[in-house]
């Protein structure tokens, strides 16, 4: 028998997958998609330090860890569904802890680029019908969003621009990459010289290219006039920009200075700008905070309600900085992926993870609960790298406890501790 | 005066919204002061062994302050002296007064400053000067002398006042600056976007946004947004 | 749970009850008669000689969903103010932008017990329902936005109107809908282009169709399925000098529809749509013209979208004209394209007395609220548009006080004097008239007949004010009426007091109204037009829609 799944993987959130339930298999889905939905090996039980508890232990001493603590550390969450991260919230507030989510390694330049310039953007739907020139800058969908291609942005065949050939595609990089064989246009650019870039850009659009010199982060002035008027002539132009903008050199100003140039094209034609997003549901780890207590990361509660330093409080410079004494690891892999100096203190505090898979961080964590996997075990909402909320799905059965069930269970306990 | 030295090894940072004025209270007064602690309020005497010498409106931090923030938030006159280094939002929002911190200094030093003085001998990190996120405007009056070397983000959406940085500097000096100086003796990174007014004096090398135009008086830009703002070399 | 609210001064202009001394009983979430409950089982509030009313009716408000949050997300710095910090209930944030506890919490210590999203993205209607189950105490509903969607321009335009009922009946489904939304009908496909439509004839790119055609078809549609509520509609050409003339020939576009029971179309924030004069430099109020024609019409409502001084967010499903303000104010822009559907823009805003621009948006939306009949105008500020929700004891204390507002022409631009006639409006409207333009009046045009009102049958959603409307001079007690309101001594929602003497004392949370119409249509007449149309979405048609288990507490009104 074959369903319908909604894909658990990236930020494309591909909701035509298929899943034959004997064969525990999916169809449709790229590689990495269909990663999520193959027989993996899971952690067994709820644990306290190595030794095998029941979740009502388990909750009970997690509960106690954060209670106590001074300035507990609550991250992971984007890949799990909003209905959890809402607990999450509530749990960081009730505990008077810091919440912070993956997008502060990745996407968080954006995030502060929207802060100062807003975002321009619109739906996957609105580019796969109308987007005549697609730029992808500093990302590389072949790679890291397979399908994105093929459903939004490159061969998608949408209302007005009807296939690949009627769309202009260009990537701009700092090396060709896999996407930049595919495209029709390609701009090299110089590691860390975006920013500069965007700059020259937007004085060649706006009639003032004679003050832009010959040669602007390693791409010729006659390269970036011709990018300008392909961009300016576009009926409806999307940039697609990555982890090439937001963590190289310039970061958030990168991300900025390309909203900008964008908001600049809007006045002669019309264009969208995108984050791709990396997992399923970072954007619902961002979006979720936003309307429960005004921002998406980085939010400290120590004082009993919400404060945003990302330099401060986000997951690597709160651990770095000695300023945290038990953290909370629910969806993701710190000790896998951040700095030495992050890790070193995720080593000597009391760490509690929540997650379905036994990973890095699984090591270092003094209290392990195992949770059912989104998108097959248990179902809730996520929200697309546009923003579309897309409901993941439950397929099979499990006697796992979903997320959302453990920091229901968790905040109960905590309620109880505190008084 | 008020000296304080830390009494503990801080388990997480201390958020210390401390000004001169502390020092002309008496002594259980200052004693009784709260500090933030993680999430618990606590006087300040749990965490600082405080001697108090006179009246004089001035504070000397001795030890290592790098986690204690918020020294100096919105101080309006007297004189904080950091014997060691200072964590970050040091001077934020500072009126007047003097700040000097003999060690380094954290992000955010001297933020949405109007006025006073800030002299640190070694070196600054990120965002020295500039506004919080979403804040149109940054610093709009007093002054920011840096001995050693600042990170990136300097100068943000300056209105006034000057920043003097004798080391070298990272990227993003000056971004979206209306009026103001900002004068660094060695190298930067990226200088002058969306830079409207004000002026900008280089020693050593740095790289300008490439929408500047070149005159006599050096680069004036950024013509993105129509600006007049002035990058020379020193 | 039972209460006998004792010796109350009620006003409920539906029932027509004005100023009585008069004891309200209720059990199980209702109000009832005094021989349904046992009196010495009650819980007994004393309301001698204060004012009881119905709990107030927000019938468009922007408080749930993309860009909202959009709006939260690019204003920290107006997250930053701190209201509360979290104890019993959730910390509360934020000047005039706020986050979903904050909004329900400050609707419950206001006395407003019913809040609607006024413009609900069909393809983001999860997310609008995620953020209004996030807002504790209102019970409230969404309006999904139909006047650039693509199957809605195609039906118009084939003059199809048995498919397009069909289609709007799928659609309220859906997006677990409440009604038919419509704004700048046309003009956001046209942005779509680059372009605008500002005229009610102006073509709309890519369809046969104008935003005439878009208006009286939807007007037709939704009375022949007798919605519970109107066509509810954000006119083109909003935010430009000179537009009240689209306004009023949009008005009459009404002529010829009948409704007993409520409006045939409502017409919303008309402030933004009540310009005359030819540009910034010259803009002149047209709320005259405006409110001459709305008083002469029997079937269209408005409401005021009313500016408040200080900081505001513009934030509309008016695409283009959200890129024409970023313009103007050289301010950051967020912009949201939406599938085959729509969009949405956001800007920051400040509204500042001396401004003469600001001051005339100020004085006109006053204008509206005096001159219109007040049984054809709501009191609104289409938050946070126009200024927070919080400031509707101020627009109140405003319409009931001339000494008020001569008080608060001295501290604004002198344009007003001659730009606008405010200064010469006499009116003071009686505190019945306002209780009527806050609570029942917004309760018949949506069609909620167990809200706004204090009868028998109707949800106990109370509020109690301290002020004895029997001795009470608003026209001189301007002050006091303004501080009452922003107050209410006890808030009682679904017969649970939830605010006591302006603190809240208990969360609750209410229902999601929706609208099913599926049984006067059949869905098999455009399911071919679904599945053939469906390529040119981004997600599968049988992963689009909302399941009413999602939501909280759905309650569906079957029509």
């Amino acid at each position: 028998m074959e369903v319908n799944v909604v894909c658990t993987f990236c930020g494309s959130v591909c909701d035509d997958g298929l899943f034959d339930v004997e064969k525990f298999r999916s169809k449709r889905l790229c590689k990495l998609g269909s990663s999520k939905f193959s027989k993996k090996e899971r952690i067994k039980s709820p644990m306290i330090d190595g030794k095998e508890v029941s979740y009502e232990e388990a909750i009970a001493k997690a509960a106690e860890i954060l209670v106590n603590a001074k300035r507990p550390l609550l991250y992971g969450w984007a890949s799990t569904v909003n209905e959890a991260i809402r607990l999450g919230i509530i749990l960081t507030e009730k505990v008077r802890g810091v919440y912070d989510q993956c997008a502060s390694v990745c996407h968080a330049p954006s995030i502060l680029a929207v802060i100062e310039e807003g975002l321009p953007a619109g739906t996957l739907g609105c580019i796969k019908n109308r987007a005549d020139v697609v730029v992808f800058w500093g990302c590389n969908p072949m790679e890291a969003h397979p399908r994105h291609g093929m459903r939004y942005s490159i061969s998608a065949k949408g209302l007005l621009v009807k296939d690949r050939k009627a769309r202009k595609v260009i990537v701009v990089d700092v090396r060709e990459t896999r996407t930049a064989r595919q495209a029709d246009m390609f701009v090299q650019v110089k590691p860390g010289y975006d920013y500069l870039v965007f700059s020259a850009l937007r004085a060649i659009i706006a009639g003032n290219a004679d003050v832009v010199p010959d040669e602007v982060g390693g791409v010729s002035k006659d390269k970036l006039i011709e990018l300008a008027e392909t961009m300016k002539n576009a009926k409806y132009g999307a940039v697609f920009y990555g982890l090439g903008l937001t963590q190289s050199r310039g970061r958030d100003r990168n991300v900025e200075n390309a909203i900008k140039l964008i908001q600049l094209l809007n006045r002669y034609t019309r264009w969208v700008i995108l984050p791709m997003r990396g997992h399923y549901n970072v954007t619902g780890a961002g979006e979720v905070p936003a309307w429960e207590c005004g921002y998406q990361y980085a939010i400290d509660f120590s004082r009993g309600y919400p404060r945003f330093y990302p330099n401060e409080f986000s997951a690597v410079e709160v651990l770095k900085r000695g300023d945290c004494d038990a953290a909370l690891i629910i969806a993701s892999d710190p000790v896998a992926h951040f700095p030495k100096e992050a890790v070193k203190k995720l080593k000597e505090i009391p760490v509690i993870q929540i997650d379905p898979f036994p990973n890095m961080t699984t090591l270092v964590a003094n209290v392990v609960i195992p949770s059912a996997i989104y998108g097959l075990e248990a179902e809730g909402t996520a929200y697309r790298m546009d923003v579309i909320p897309i409901r993941v799905k439950k397929v099979i059965d499990t006697e796992y406890w979903s997320d959302e069930k453990i920091l229901e269970e968790l905040i109960k306990k905590v309620d109880e501790l505190m008084g | 005066m008020l000296i304080l030295k830390p009494k503990v090894d801080f388990v997480v940072c201390v958020e210390a919204e401390i000004t001169p004025e502390l020092a002309t209270k008496d002594l259980e007064e200052i004693k009784k002061f709260k500090v933030y602690y993680g999430k618990e309020e606590v006087e300040l005497e749990k965490l600082f062994e405080i001697t108090k010498q006179g009246n004089e409106k001035k504070i000397v931090l001795e030890g290592d302050f790098s986690k204690v923030k918020w020294i100096g938030y919105r101080m309006e006159d007297g004189e904080i002296v950091v014997k060691g280094n200072v964590g970050s939002h040091c001077g934020s929002c500072m009126k007047g007064g003097r700040i000097v911190v003999e060690g380094n200094a954290d992000d955010w030093l001297g933020a949405e400053m109007s006025g006073g003085e800030i002299i640190v001998k070694g070196n600054a990190a990120n965002l020295v000067g500039c506004p919080y996120h979403g804040d149109l405007t940054g610093m709009t009056g007093g002054k920011i002398l840096i001995e050693g070397n600042a990170g990136n983000y300097v100068g943000e959406r300056m209105n006034g006042g000057e920043i003097e940085i004798k080391g070298n500097a990272g990227d993003f000096i000056g971004t979206e600056m209306r009026n103001g100086k900002i004068v660094i003796h060695g190298s930067c990174g990226f200088v002058g976007g969306d830079m409207r007014g004000g002026e900008i004096l280089i020693g050593g090398d740095f790289e300008i946004v490439p929408s500047f135009k070149r005159t006599d008086e050096g680069w004036v830009g950024d013509v993105n947004v129509k600006g007049e703002g002035i990058i020379k070399k020193l | 749970m039972m209460l006998h609210i004792k010796n109350g001064i009620v006003i409920d202009p539906k029932n027509k009850v004005i100023k009585e001394k008069m004891d309200i009983f209720v059990k199980d979430g209702k109000i009832v008669e005094e021989s349904e409950i046992k009196k010495d089982e009650c819980k007994v509030i004393d309301a001698t000689n204060k004012l009881v009313v119905a709990g107030g009716v927000d019938m468009h408000a922007h408080i749930a969903g993309s860009k909202i949050n959009t709006g939260r997300t690019m204003r920290p710095e107006e997250m930053r103010p701190v209201r509360s910090k979290a104890n019993k209930f959730r910390a509360t944030v934020g000047r005039t932008l706020l986050t979903a506890p904050t909004i329900g919490y400050e609707y419950a210590k206001m006395g407003y017990t019913t809040a609607f999203e006024a413009a609900q993205p069909p393809i983001g209607a999860l997310h609008t329902h995620e953020e209004l189950d996030s807002i504790p105490m209102v019970d409230k509903a969404a309006l999904p936005v139909f006047g650039n969607w693509h199957f809605v321009l195609k039906y118009v335009a084939e003059k199809d109107l048995e498919k397009l009922k069909t289609f709007i009946a799928w659609a309220l489904e859906r997006t677990k809908g409440y009604g038919v939304k419509v704004v700048n009908p046309g003009g956001v496909e046209a942005w779509m282009y680059g372009k605008n439509c500002r005229n009610l004839d102006d073509e709309v790119p890519g369809f046969n169709v104008t935003p005439r055609e878009i208006i009286t078809s939807l007007i037709k549609a939704v009375e022949e399925l007798r919605l519970t509520h109107c066509v509810h509609l954000h006119c083109n050409n909003l935010g430009n000098p000179g537009n009240y003339q689209t306004t009023v020939e949009t008005i009459k576009l009404a002529n010829g529809f009948k409704n007993d029971k409520r409006p045939v179309l409502h017409i919303t924030h008309v402030q933004f749509n009540a310009y005359a004069g030819t540009s910034w430099r010259d803009v002149k109020s047209g709320a005259e013209e405006i409110a001459k024609v709305v008083n002469k019409m029997d079937n269209v409502t408005i409401d005021m979208g009313q500016p408040i001084f200080g900081t505001a967010t513009a934030m509309t499903g008016d695409a283009p004209f959200q890129f024409t303000l970023h313009r103007l104010l050289g301010a950051k822009w967020s912009n949201k394209d939406s599938e085959v559907e729509g969009g949405a823009g956001i800007v920051p805003l400040v509204y500042l007395p001396k401004n003469p621009v600001h001051a005339v948006q100020w004085a006109i939306g006053l204008e509206l609220g005096l001159l219109i009949d007040s049984d054809k105008v709501v009191i609104t500020t289409d938050y946070p548009n126009g200024g927070p929700f919080t400031e509707y004891p101020y627009i109140m204390a405003m319409l009931m006080s001339k000494k008020m507002r001569e008080k608060e022409l001295e501290r604004v631009s002198p344009y007003v004097q001659k730009a606008t006639n405010l200064p010469a409006i006499d009116t003071e409207k009686t505190l019945e008239e306002v209780i009527h333009m806050t609570r029942d009046l917004p309760a018949k045009i949506l069609g909620l007949e167990d809200k706004g009102h204090l009868g028998v049958g109707a949800d106990a959603d109370i509020a109690i004010y301290d002020i004895n409307p029997l001795e009470i001079d608003p026209s001189n007690d301007y002050e006091l009426i303004n501080k009452a309101f922003r107050r209410a001594m006890y808030t009682i929602k679904g017969g649970e007091i939830i605010v006591k003497d302006g603190e809240l004392v208990k969360e609750v949370w209410g229902k999601t109204y929706w609208v099913d119409v599926r049984g006067k249509v059949e869905l098999e007449a455009i399911k071919a037009d679904l599945e053939d149309y469906f390529k040119y979405y981004s997600i599968e048609l049988q992963n689009y829609g909302v399941e009413e288990r999602w939501i909280r507490m759905p309650e569906k009104i079957v029509l």
